[in-house]
């Protein structure tokens, strides 16, 4: 068994809002570790993203570090970089389509409201990060990722942006104050926006695959 | 074949419809995270040993549990646990029913 941090509190990007995101590589099934506090991952399925290139692989990679070692060996360490990331088009496509879903989603049904901005917070925070990763020199994988592009950073003003990361904490972690009907009329007037970005993107990719 | 990130978030916002016609006094139900469901029940101050939270908290394992990747070479209980959580979608749909609509 081994447990790593991983994520903001490795990067020492910390505030009130922050968590302390861990990981657990097990053998088997474990039920010591809770799936809503770890992200828990077989060595085997370790292997395979290393392999695939994954994102997450990659975030491992570059910031984790270990905190307990059953057998004292340092897994990730020891098995160097993930192979070269090659999926960044099929993956930002596939968070376009997770924002595509909240915004037909949040247009057609109030009672998911919330939990479509949290989406939408999703959608923006992991497409910025895969571009990063793909396209950039360095890779971005702070919760604020959009918003470190430079000159390619999401265009919506910080108070929007506030109503989409606040709705996120509330899906996942259930604090804050309530996103209001004002605010959420506020933030989805940047949909178009956000999409707008995303096919932007997606189109420097394409271009760049050719 | 693991439950694909999209269809976890699919299968969230599908149980949150459900749960959420129903007109809650204080908040509608956020997100299926533990934390998430702790703050709706105690803002709607709901039993929460109710059979209905109870529904609602194991739909919310049933989630984590497809999104653990400890388990994924066992197909098929991902392919048991796919389907008990759409029973129990039914079963959530069924015990709001019997609750009728709350006093406002």
């Amino acid at each position: 068994m081994h447990i790593y941090a991983f994520g903001s509190v490795c990067r020492g990007d910390i505030d009130s809002s922050s968590d302390i995101d861990l990981l657990a590589i097990v053998n088997g099934f474990d039920h010591r570790f809770d799936p809503q506090l770890y992200s828990i991952y077989s060595r085997r399925r370790i292997g395979e993203i290393w392999a695939e290139g994954n994102p997450f692989a990659w975030h491992l990679s570059i910031e984790s570090r270990l905190i307990f070692s059953s057998d004292g060996s340092d897994i990730l360490s020891s098995m160097g970089q993930p192979n070269r990331y090659t999926a960044c088009r099929q993956d930002c496509e596939k968070f376009r389509n997770l924002f595509l879903e909240a915004q037909s989603s949040i247009r057609e049904d109030g009672r998911t409201m919330t939990f479509d901005l949290s989406t939408t917070f999703l959608a923006i925070r992991n497409f910025a990060t895969c571009f990063s990763l793909g396209r950039l020199e360095t890779p971005v994988f702070s919760r604020n990722a959009a918003l470190l592009l430079s000159e390619r950073s999401l265009p919506i003003s910080a108070a929007a942006y506030s109503v989409f990361e606040r709705a996120r904490i509330l899906c996942t972690r259930g604090y804050g104050p309530g996103v209001s009907k004002d605010e959420a009329h506020m933030a989805m007037g940047f949909l178009s926006t956000i999409e707008k970005w995303m096919n932007g993107l997606l189109l420097e990719i394409c271009r760049d695959d050719i | 074949m693991t439950y694909e990130f999209n269809d976890r978030m699919t299968a969230q916002r599908i149980l949150l419809r459900v749960i959420n016609k129903r007109a809650w006094p204080e908040e509608d139900l956020l997100g299926l995270s533990s934390k998430a469901i702790e703050r709706w029940v105690a803002a709607n101050r709901i039993d929460s040993k109710s059979p209905l939270v109870n529904l609602v908290s194991d739909a919310s394992s049933k989630l984590f549990f497809l999104a653990n990747k400890s388990q994924d070479q066992i197909s098929e209980q991902y392919q048991m646990v796919k389907a008990e959580l759409i029973e129990l979608c039914g079963d959530i749909e069924h015990e709001l029913d019997t609750l009728g609509q709350p006093v406002p």
